[in-house]
């Protein structure tokens, strides 16, 4: 829960608003849930279903069809939507407030915005924002890497060589977001969304040097923000009982927040190029995604000449 | 000790990726050498490619030799992942 205050001083510029009455509601008024509301039907008395916990949008329609209504009407509806869990009413296209409405937001200390854009413009800004604002959210352990442009998450046990595969990788031109403890948003119901902490974002640890800034070292181009998290890389000892994948027409997934993401096991003995393999990995999956599979493409090959082989043998027989 | 034996491939589909991968998973612990020979070509039975190389369908003849001291248990292993007709139809 976020309340209006931090909202208004977070997205204050980005929206372009301006509060033109209710300064007392600010901090008082939460926002509970991510969703606007557009006044229409509800300001004509019709309260079924009607949420109070939305932002109330109030764009032409609701303006015009709330100045054809006698004063007395009019307060009268504009009170039946709000509530105390209303967070706000903003008005789009700079629409001068009706005196009522000003009357009722500073009474009832509810904030009243005026914005610049118009109605569509500015609920499609505002819904971002506010899924944004509302998106789970959740820490893991791991470097998170862009590699040829896949966001690729690399998890393992402490001193398996996190960082100096992250390290081989910026050498070699790819790009860190985070080193140690990843951020990671849902932004929608299917992508996820990887990040650094404020403090150690494009820092790294690496034993026997210590602490470096990769920006400074590397330079800019070997940083970024924030990146999709397309692939999930878990680096572990080679071990001599497992049977690792070794055809790899099974696409294994691992679960954040929800949403599958293509997962790896990567073992890790001396000898073994990691950073190269992961290049590998990521470059596989751009292959996937363009609709090649290599694996199940072999496989599709092999069955096809199996059955020509079953074939000429059934013929000679 | 060596160990000569013909096994036959008994599943419809053939000696395709998944049996391929579980005969390289029996035979990936033990220290002995494993060759496969179907139609003149001999390969290594522990490496999945390899084995795909041969291309070989529902009843197919496949000399197996073992080299190695465990070669009587990893026959007697080969043997029933055979007749299991690699857990397939």
């Amino acid at each position: 829960m976020v309340f209006v205050q931090e909202f208004f001083d977070k997205y204050q510029k980005q929206l372009d608003l301006e509060l033109i009455a209710g300064h007392k509601g600010l901090s008082k008024r939460e926002i509970k849930v991510p969703e606007v509301h557009r006044g229409g039907i509800a300001l004509t008395g019709y309260l079924k279903h009607y949420n109070e916990k939305r932002f109330l949008v109030f764009g032409k329609v609701e303006i015009e069809y709330l100045k054809s209504l006698d004063p007395q009407t009019r307060t009268k509806r504009i009170l039946a939507l709000i509530k105390k869990s209303t967070p706000a009413i903003i008005l789009t296209r700079r629409y001068p407030p009706l005196e009522e409405l000003l009357k009722i937001c500073n009474e009832k200390n509810l904030p009243l915005f005026k914005v610049k854009l118009s109605t569509m413009d500015f609920l499609n800004q505002i819904t971002l924002v506010l899924t944004d604002e509302f998106a789970p959210i959740t820490s893991k352990h791991g470097t998170f890497v862009e590699v040829f442009d896949i966001g690729v998450l690399i998890e393992g046990d402490s001193s398996i060589g996190k960082s100096e595969t992250a390290l081989g990788l910026i050498e070699r031109g790819h790009r860190l977001i985070s080193d140690d403890l990843v951020r990671i948003k849902k932004v929608s119901h299917n992508s996820l969304e990887g990040r650094g902490v404020e403090l150690t974002r494009h820092h790294m640890e690496i034993r026997g040097i210590g602490i470096i800034n990769v920006a400074n070292l590397y330079g800019a181009f070997c940083v970024r923000d924030k990146k999709r998290i397309n692939l999930v890389v878990k680096l572990e000892v080679w071990d001599e009982n497992n049977f690792y994948d070794r055809v790899g027409t099974e696409d294994a997934t691992c679960e954040i927040l929800g949403v599958e993401v293509p997962y790896s096991v990567l073992p890790v003995k001396p000898g073994r190029d990691v950073v190269l393999l992961i290049e590998a990995i990521a470059l596989n999956y751009r292959l996937k995604r363009m609709g090649f599979h290599s694996a199940k493409d072999f496989k599709t090959r092999l069955s096809q000449k199996i059955a020509l082989n079953q074939r000429k043998k059934m013929a000679s027989l | 000790m060596i160990i000569h034996r013909t096994l036959t491939i008994q599943n419809e589909r053939g000696l395709h990726t998944r049996p391929a991968a579980l005969i390289a998973k029996t035979l990936s612990t033990t220290s002995s050498n494993v060759t496969f020979t179907h139609k003149a070509l001999k390969v290594d039975a522990k490496q999945i490619l390899n084995l795909l190389l041969l291309q070989a369908p529902q009843s197919s003849e496949i000399s197996v030799s073992i080299e190695g001291v465990d070669a009587p248990e990893v026959l007697d292993k080969l043997t029933q992942i055979f007749e299991s007709r690699f857990g397939e139809s």
